[in-house]
């Protein structure tokens, strides 16, 4: 069995294809200039920088029906990888703009079609790359502003985006409403203390367990700071590759990676399986126990065909989506750590166990029953001297936490698509947007009611919000003759952002529409655009499960 | 989704409530109420998740098919209010993600108006996290799990249980050993997950001590496994063994004993001591002989008590060849306490009014239990106590004595007494009115 490090998120990071080959690329950090465009027919481009030195690019076509639609591109680390670290290494830092969706996979049909129907698009690289909400912000408004004034043509701008590109367009929505008419955040990452917490916490407890060796964060200032990420980098992927050997050992002694610290072995000691181990660190996070191969329904004809995704195929999905957890984790806390000036991961107060409580039960088997769960939170818990909490600096988090939040409140309209199972960005940050949007709702329509009281005639508020879930299959692990599951990618659902070109397109018409009437149109005609697109659903009885350290 | 049934309905009645004055002579048939997910002119469909196949699934695969063929008999005597009743299964194997996705599919798919006797406590637990029954106001019936969690009626509202809870089981047996094994060295074998958990809560309560306890995780019974946990329970010199799992577990423990010469006084704890699956595993008979057993359903060998006659005829001529036991009496008498809910919900059942009916009579259903369904408006238990019996030489479970000796208990720290309960007779033919 092989499972690739590589998922979309790294395709993402390593992508270089975009729109570079059409662009007049300009150098990052000039003082704002242009747009420049090329003048072609049918569609010319035009590229330039703004203020901050953001480059961006502009595509029009001669048909231009006065929509343009302004992309926000996802998470790229702000550091080069050097080659030889598995998954990521070879990564360097582009400002490349991308204008639409599927670009970073090399996928420009969503670009061609959308073009054809007389939509300009529009996207900047940003100035910088890692969590960087605010600069891409300040971007987009002066591009937006660029282009109207370029192209005075233009009646209506949609703003998309998608993983970190989300949050951007949902903080653009929030802060910018008279600039944008409609919002598409896609597979949205949620605030920055949350998606920290999510990823740290695995990491926290993949190095309290499985090689202390890994700083884990609170890196040091500047080139030291970097080359400890770095190392730490490598360390999460080489002892991954040792987890990932010894999931299906039968010998739960023999199962850990050599690197364990004194509190893992004492568990391998005690019979729990490596594969309970990191299946709880996925539980604890919130590390989705559904990837792009991994079911946790099927089993392979034969003796293990309730075995396998009883007690196995959970932590093999942990293990595919958990390669990006802990990735996620370094690159973005060191990150963060330097733009707040200290250690911005903290879990001195968190309580591991109340955290899985409901899917200990779920998963039991798989965790090897409660004499296991209860060693293995025993051994996570701070009682434990070998599992030392990490604490963070006040100042830092307080830094990190007034980087832009995005709140929830609704003024344009919105369209939602985010993956059930979504290891990055879950699905519970789309839901609490959504959540929140319920509450917005019900007052409008409370107010509209009193309105009413005095004669007036009731008229019901529009919604203007529309969540799209992209849905996993029945089941879609497979197996090849000798039992031994197949490695798959794009599995709808799963993986991050994994979305095809009529997901896309679905989402662009619902937001040309939306920019166009004020509101969602949710009609036959939309239900059937769902439909036809293939592993959506809307349905508003559909809840994701929020994430766990909400309120905590 | 509840709410806006009850909105819909609330416009529905308002509608009436208007046209009523002003229309004349209207076809009573225009007025008809929407009918409830489930439910049309002529069907009532209900749904069951539980493995049909899988390492858990020997014994309790029967359940649908014992289901059916009392719905079958009700529905060739002219249904529920002249509805027929069917049954959409779905095979889980025991694996509680499964369980979610088929319930998901017999919700939104096979659109059923409950959910009757799905199987498991993980998958259970399950189910009421992920797919949300109670805040769907569907209606979870007669769960076949006696884990004591699920009558707490705040936390799953439309959950009913049917079986004594395991707390209940466990406290039960420890009287049963203070009474006849007084002195012995005790040893448990549990499933280690919360269906374990609540028996262990049952014999702290109790007072029981153990020797040695062996868990094992669901899922993990094997030829593999079994030899440590004899070893163990062995090691301490264990005189009486109590097997508190599913049957496969119990299979494979009284399997490997035999095996290692290993045979102390088995006390088989109910959900795994059916012994035409302990069997059907390869266990001989003799292996069983004088183990004790326990069972709050009459002895499935009772030719005298009406309910088994009955069923077993049914039985017979639906599924010809198949062996009447503890499995196939649970789901005929759970398919029989459901054909009464269904009539308590009035001429149009509907969710609401199926749970609405049960918290209201279900305290008076007939049910071939040998103890009361404790059914009201602020109580979910099913039934509260057992009777204990030995196997024969045939492995057939029969009472201690020839007589039923019945105890009661509840979940939390009340006393184990004996019980007074007197079953009322029979419906006439099987068939609630």
């Amino acid at each position: 069995m092989r499972i690739s490090h590589k998922s979309r998120f790294t395709t993402l990071v390593g992508a270089a294809a975009l729109v570079a080959a059409s662009l007049t690329m300009v150098p990052a950090h000039a003082a704002a200039t242009g747009p420049l465009c090329d003048g072609k027919v049918p569609v010319q481009t035009c590229g330039g920088t703004t203020a901050d030195g953001a480059p961006y690019a502009m595509q029009v076509p001669a048909n231009f029906n006065g929509t343009v639609l302004l992309y926000s591109h996802g998470y790229r680390p702000n550091v080069a990888v050097p080659v030889g670290i598995p998954g990521y290494g070879g990564y360097t830092v582009a400002n490349t703009p991308e204008t639409a969706p599927g670009q970073s996979d090399k996928n420009m049909s969503p670009t061609t079609t959308l073009l054809t129907q007389g939509y300009a698009l529009m996207g900047s690289g940003f100035s910088r790359q890692g969590w960087n909400i605010d600069a891409a912000l300040a971007t987009n408004v002066e591009l937006i502003d660029t282009f109207k004034k370029k192209f005075t043509t233009t009646k209506h701008v949609v703003a998309w985006g998608q993983s970190l590109g989300g949050i951007i367009t949902q903080a653009l929505a929030e802060k910018y409403p008279t600039l944008i008419d409609a919002a598409a955040p896609l597979c949205m990452a949620d605030n920055v203390n949350a998606e920290l917490t999510m990823a740290g916490d695995f990491l926290w407890g993949f190095k309290v367990l499985f090689n202390p060796a890994i700083k884990g964060g609170n890196y040091s200032a500047g080139t030291a700071g970097y080359v400890e990420a770095m190392t730490d980098l490598k360390l999460f992927f080489t002892t991954l590759a040792e987890v990932q050997a010894g999931i299906t050992q039968v010998d739960p002694t023999k199962s850990w990676p050599s690197t364990s610290s004194a509190t893992g072995k004492a568990l391998a000691a005690a019979g729990v399986p490596v594969r309970s181990a990191l299946l709880l660190l996925g539980l604890m996070s919130g590390v989705s126990t559904q990837s792009p191969s991994f079911d946790s329904v099927a089993g392979p004809d034969g003796a293990l065909k309730t075995t396998f995704p009883l007690a196995v195929s959970p932590a093999l999905a942990v293990l595919e989506n958990g390669a990006n957890a802990g990735a996620l984790a370094i690159l973005a806390i060191s990150d963060v750590e330097a733009q707040a000036g200290g250690a911005v991961f903290d879990n001195t107060k968190t309580d591991y166990s109340a955290r899985v409580a409901d899917s200990s039960v779920i998963f039991n088997a798989a965790l090897s029953g409660n004499t296991a769960i209860t060693a293995m939170l025993g051994a996570l818990s701070p009682a434990n001297p070998g599992a030392p909490r990490a604490v963070g600096n006040p100042d830092a988090i307080a830094k990190m936490n007034a980087l832009t939040q995005t709140t929830g409140k609704i003024n344009v309209p919105s369209i939602y698509m985010v993956g059930v199972s979504d290891p990055i960005t879950p699905a519970g940050a789309t839901q609490r947007i959504v959540d929140k949007y319920a509450e917005q709702y019900a007052a409008a329509k409370a107010a509209a009611a009193k309105a009413s009281y005095n004669g007036g005639t009731y008229v019901a508020p529009k919604s203007k919000v529309l969540a799209i879930w992209s849905v996993t299959p029945k089941t879609w692990t497979k197996f090849d003759a000798a039992g031994l599951p197949i490695a798959q990618a794009k599995t709808p659902g799963t993986g991050h952002c994994t979305f095809t070109t009529a997901n896309y397109l679905t989402v662009s018409k619902f937001l040309v529409d939306a920019a166009s009437s004020g509101s969602i149109n949710w009609d036959a005609a939309g239900r059937r655009a769902v439909r036809a697109s293939k592993g959506l659903l809307v349905d508003p009885n559909f809840h994701a499960p929020l994430l766990k350290y909400y309120g905590e | 989704m509840k709410s806006l049934h009850r909105r819909k309905l609330i416009s529905a009645s308002a509608i009436l409530a208007v046209t009523a004055l002003t229309a004349t002579a209207v076809p009573a048939n225009a007025f008809s109420p929407k009918s409830e997910v489930g439910v049309s002119q002529t069907e009532i469909k209900l749904g069951i998740t539980l493995p049909m196949t899988g390492v858990a699934s020997p014994g309790y695969n029967k359940v649908p098919a014992a289901m059916k063929a009392y719905f079958d008999y009700v529905n060739a005597n002219g249904g529920v209010n002249g509805r027929k009743v069917t049954l959409v299964v779905k095979d889980d194997g025991y694996v509680p993600t499964q369980a979610v996705a088929k319930t998901n599919e017999l919700i939104l798919k096979d659109r059923v108006l409950a959910l009757v006797a799905p199987l498991g406590t993980a998958n259970n637990k399950a189910v009421a996290a992920s797919v949300n029954p109670g805040s769907r106001g569907v209606p979870v019936l007669f769960v076949n799990t006696g884990f004591s969690g699920f009558a707490d009626s705040k936390k799953f509202p439309t959950t009913y249980p049917i079986l004594p809870s395991y707390v209940m089981e466990a406290k039960i047996m420890a009287e049963y050993i203070k009474d006849n094994f007084a002195g012995k060295t005790i040893g448990l074998l549990y499933q280690d997950d919360d269906f374990g958990t609540d028996a262990l809560a049952g014999f702290k309560s109790a007072g029981v001590k153990f020797a040695a306890t062996v868990g094992y995780a669901s899922g993990s019974q094997s030829a593999t496994t079994g030899p440590g946990w004899i070893t163990k329970l062995k090691a301490a010199n264990c005189d009486v063994v109590i097997l508190f799992g599913v049957s496969s577990a119990t299979a494979v423990a009284l399997g490997t004993a035999a095996a290692m010469k290993y045979a102390p006084q088995w006390i088989l704890g109910s959900v795994g001591g059916d012994a035409t699956t302990i069997k059907a595993a390869g266990v001989p008979a003799g292996v069983l002989y004088n183990a004790v057993g326990a069972s709050f359903l009459p002895a499935t060998t009772d030719a005298t008590d009406e309910y088994v006659s009955l069923f077993s005829g049914i039985y017979a001529k639906a599924v010809p060849g198949s062996a009447f036991d503890n499995n196939v009496l649970l789901g005929m008498n759970t398919a029989f306490v459901t054909v009464q809910a269904l009539k308590a919900a009035g001429a149009n059942p509907t969710r609401k009014s199926l749970l609405d009916a049960i918290a209201a009579k279900g305290s008076t259903f007939a049910s071939a239990g040998l103890l009361p369904l404790n059914y009201s408006a602020t109580s979910h238990v099913g039934y509260n106590g057992y009777w204990f019996g030995k196997y024969s030489p045939t492995g057939d479970l029969k009472p201690v004595g020839g007589t039923y000796t019945l105890y009661t208990t509840d979940s939390g720290t009340g006393a184990v007494v004996k019980s007074t309960y007197k079953r009322p007779a029979m419906p006439a033919k099987g068939l609630p009115n």
